[in-house]
Parts: structure tokens; C-alpha cells; sequence
């Protein structure tokens, strides 16, 4: 813990974030957002600097993960103080893009660009439309047009202690055996590059180490030749087949190997999606068709009348219409004149109406 | 051949004053996660709850990768595979509950709601 941050700098920072939140919070009465929100701002700066100064020079993370954590901590924070919905959706998307530039940092392309296609592209969108569905529009003569209960908030005080309380006991614990990222030569994953013989061959050819007519040799059962991370360590190996069933091998050592030959984010991920953890996607796809049914189930409106019964409605409605006395304007009725064509919205818009606020039941 | 497995978070950064430790990310994430349970707690709007709660499955997918970069394994992408999921399904169900809610009463307000029956 020690080695990481000094604990009177990160129990100071709680204390002060739990401070600044609280004050940033919208409230009845005085509402001191903005020096709230400075507070908390300065807090999360001064824990990063701890951070940093304990971490050393040479350890320090580079610029841009200050920059996008600060804007995804800020933009988070607005989430929650902002008295308007829509604004807050806004500034969870600028949440979203500063973690995705996180993603990144961290060496995950992949996650990144699923995160703001599914987060920012679709989930986000979703929570729009349902806030611009349900929200009480205003009415002319409110100067406010905010209900109160996105005015003020609920315990803001209490709310900010046993959430900086919760981070103090996480960073406390993730503090315990926590050090520097390690270096990545001795990548797990990298192991998946066997299993790609036609990334290599390219690689290969792109660095003059094969011919057109050459390619990596296979054995009796099919098999690609090719062990670039042996078991017992030291350099791997490739077998090239060439003429007429005439062979070499090529060692990783070669001075001209692509140093850049490598698994890329988005090969692993798929390596480890399907061969580590096979079915995961079929399970993922259950979940959502289930999500899907129950969300039609839950949201749809009831629909009162069979087909036979609002067929029957409708006649009825058309023949009202075109009894005498309700169209006094068409003198003698004639069937089939002019007031055919209105008389099927009205008589599909009636029946619908008792549905729409008895349907929840 | 081996060294030149890298991610990008060594290679395009210049210099030795690339490495960030692991809790850098894992602070980072606990206060997203602070800052997502503080909203959960203190705002009425429905929405905006729900809001929150996708803020902590944020934070906890900035926690899963920054481990999965530490262990140097896919393992923790693959789970933020997962959370998308999960939160994808949870916005379906959720906003749906949100405008079935919102058309009993009129209101997103949560303390509406502090008197339920069965």
C-alpha cells in the first residue's frame, strides 16, 4: 500500500471527493455546484498525483491516461449532478468515448470499438428516445420546466460518504500485491500465432524470407510445421516446403524475421472467445433474445379486440356513419359516398384509448 | 522475435515514461464506480438510476481490461464481452419498465414508487 500511494493522500482524497460530490449535487435552497464540482475535480487530482509521485518517474503513465480518465471522472460526475435527463445521457456518451480512449491505453482496439458501437451507438440511443417518450411535457406557463425530483437530490451528504467510504475500502484492498504492469515478452496469448499459418506465410513473404512459390510445410496428417514458441524455450522454428518436397527451416532468429509478426487485439480476442470459452457467444445471444421478448412483453400495449371483434366494430361504426341523422350535412344518404374515408381512423383510434392506461394491469 | 509482442500501450508511447501501474486504471475505476453508486443512490428520475447503474458496469469493464492487460491474457475482454451484453439486455428490460412505470403514474419519480403492492 505504502509503495503505491501514500494512505493519508488517498484517505484525504476520499474524504475531500465525498466532499465535493456532495456539495455538487443539485439541492434545494443554496446550490454551490460549481465549487462542488472544483472540489471534487481537485481531489481527484491531488489522488492521481499521489499516484504518480510514488509510481516514480519512470513508471508514470503517460498523458494521455490523465486526460481521458480526467474527462471520463468529470463527465461522470456530471452524470449524476445534471438536473436534465437528455444532458446526462449526453455526458454518459462522453463517459463512454473516455473509457473507450482507456481501452485503448490498455492495449484492447477491439473492446474499444464494441464499446462505443454497442454503449454509445445503441444502448445510449435506447435511453434517449425513452426519455424524450417519458417526460411530462411542460406547459406554457412554467418558467421551470424541470420536475422537482430531478431538481433535488435524495441524501446527498449520506450518498457521498458511503460511496467514497466503498472506494477508500476498494483502493485499500486493490492496493495489496498491486505493482507495474509487466512487460508483455512473454505474451500467453501469443501462443494463438501457431494456429495461424496463413498470417505468418504473409508476414514472411512481406519480408523477403519466402518466395511466391514457397510456403510453410505441412506433415502426413495436414499439419502446419510451424512452432514459433517452443515448449522448452529459445527460438522457434518454421518449415518451409519448396520444389519438389524439399524443405528448410527458418529460425525465429533470423535477422530479417518481421519483428512486428504478432497477434493482433482483435485475434486474440476471437481465440479467446471461441476456442477458450466456446458457446459464450450462443449463451450471450440467448440472453439478449430473452431481454428482447421480455422488453415486447412488458412494453406493449394490450390489444383488447380479436380480429373478428374489430371487424364488427368497424362495421358498425361505418354504418353509424352513414345513418341519416348523423350526417345531417349529406341530406339523403347515398352508400358508399365521400365519408367512407374517415371513418376508419375513427373507428381503429377508439378502442385503443381505454388500453393505453389499463394496459399495465 | 518475442519482444516484439507488444500492445500498444508500449509501443506508441515514446520513451521509457510509458508504463502506468495497474492501480492507476483500478483507482480510476473505483471512483467512476463511487461516483455511478452516489447517483444510484441520490436521484429520484428513474432513468437517470438506470443511468448510473450502466456507470458502474463502466467502471467495472475499465477494471476487467486493465486485468486482462495485467495478466496478458483475453480472458478479461472477453468477460467485458459479457458486461456489454448483460447491459444491453438490462437497458431492453429496464427502459421497458421504465415507460410501463411512467405510464401508470405519469411521473419518473422513484419515490412514487416507495409504496408497492403486491
Amino acid at each position: 500500500m505504502d509503495a503505491l500511494v501514500s494512505p493519508i493522500l488517498l484517505f484525504g482524497g476520499c474524504v475531500l471527493g465525498a466532499i465535493g460530490v456532495a456539495m455538487s449535487l443539485p439541492r434545494k435552497g443554496l446550490n454551490p455546484q460549481v465549487i462542488g464540482a472544483l472540489i471534487a475535480a481537485l481531489a481527484g487530482g491531488v489522488l492521481l498525483i499521489g499516484l504518480g509521485v510514488k509510481a516514480g518517474p519512470s513508471n508514470l503513465p503517460n498523458i494521455n491516461f490523465y486526460l481521458f480518465s480526467l474527462i471520463a471522472l468529470g463527465a461522470s460526475l456530471r452524470v449524476i449532478t445534471h438536473p436534465r435527463p437528455v444532458y446526462a445521457a449526453l455526458y454518459f456518451i462522453l463517459t463512454i468515448l473516455s473509457s473507450a480512449g482507456l481501452y485503448v491505453l490498455l492495449g484492447a482496439e477491439f473492446m474499444a470499438f464494441a464499446l462505443v458501437i454497442v454503449y454509445a451507438g445503441a444502448i445510449l440511443i435506447t435511453y434517449l428516445f425513452v426519455i424524450m417518450l417519458a417526460t411530462e411535457s411542460p406547459t406554457a406557463d412554467q418558467v421551470e420546466a424541470l420536475s422537482p425530483f430531478d431538481r433535488y437530490a435524495r441524501e446527498p451528504v449520506l450518498a457521498s460518504f458511503v460511496g467514497f467510504l466503498l472506494v477508500a475500502a476498494l483502493s485499500v484492498m486493490m492496493a495489496r500485491g498491486v505493482s507495474v504492469l509487466p512487460e508483455t515478452s512473454n505474451y500467453a496469448a501469443a501462443q494463438n500465432l501457431n494456429d495461424l499459418p496463413k498470417k505468418v506465410e504473409t508476414a514472411l513473404r512481406d519480408a523477403k524470407l519466402m518466395d511466391k512459390d514457397e510456403s510453410i510445410a505441412r506433415d502426413a496428417d495436414g499439419a502446419y510445421q510451424l512452432d514459433l514458441f517452443p515448449y522448452a524455450g529459445g527460438p522457434g522454428t518454421v518449415t518451409i516446403a519448396y520444389g519438389e518436397g524439399r524443405t528448410r527451416v527458418l529460425s525465429t532468429d533470423h535477422p530479417d524475421w518481421p519483428k512486428d509478426l504478432r497477434l493482433t487485439n482483435v485475434e486474440g480476442v476471437a481465440f479467446a472467445l471461441l476456442r477458450d470459452h466456446p458457446g459464450s457467444i450462443e449463451v450471450a445471444g440467448v440472453v439478449l433474445l430473452m431481454a428482447m421478448l421480455g422488453a415486447v412483453v412488458l412494453a406493449r400495449k394490450k390489444v383488447e379486440l380479436d380480429e373478428q371483434a374489430k371487424l364488427a366494430a368497424e362495421r358498425r361504426s361505418l354504418a353509424d356513419e352513414f345513418a341519416p341523422q348523423n350526417s345531417p350535412l349529406m341530406g339523403p344518404s347515398v352508400p358508399g359516398s365521400p365519408t367512407v374515408r374517415e371513418a376508419p381512423t375513427r373507428s381503429l383510434g377508439e378502442p385503443s384509448r381505454p388500453a393505453a392506461s389499463g394496459g399495465a394491469a | 522475435m518475442i519482444d516484439a509482442v507488444l500492445t500498444i500501450a508500449q509501443s506508441q508511447t515514446p520513451g521509457p515514461m510509458a508504463q502506468a501501474t495497474l492501480f492507476h486504471y483500478l483507482i480510476v475505476s473505483a471512483l467512476m464506480f463511487g461516483i455511478g453508486l452516489i447517483g444510484f443512490l441520490t436521484r429520484r428520475n428513474l432513468i437517470i438510476m438506470f443511468l448510473c447503474t450502466e456507470l458502474m458496469f463502466q467502471a467495472a469493464g475499465i477494471a476487467l481490461i486493465a486485468f486482462s492487460r495485467f495478466h496478458l491474457n483475453h480472458t478479461g475482454e472477453t468477460f467485458v464481452i459479457f458486461v456489454l451484453t448483460i447491459a444491453a439486455a438490462e437497458a431492453a428490460l429496464a427502459l421497458a419498465l421504465v415507460v410501463l412505470l411512467f405510464r401508470r403514474r405519469e411521473t419518473l419519480d422513484a419515490g412514487v414508487w416507495s409504496q408497492l403492492r403486491g
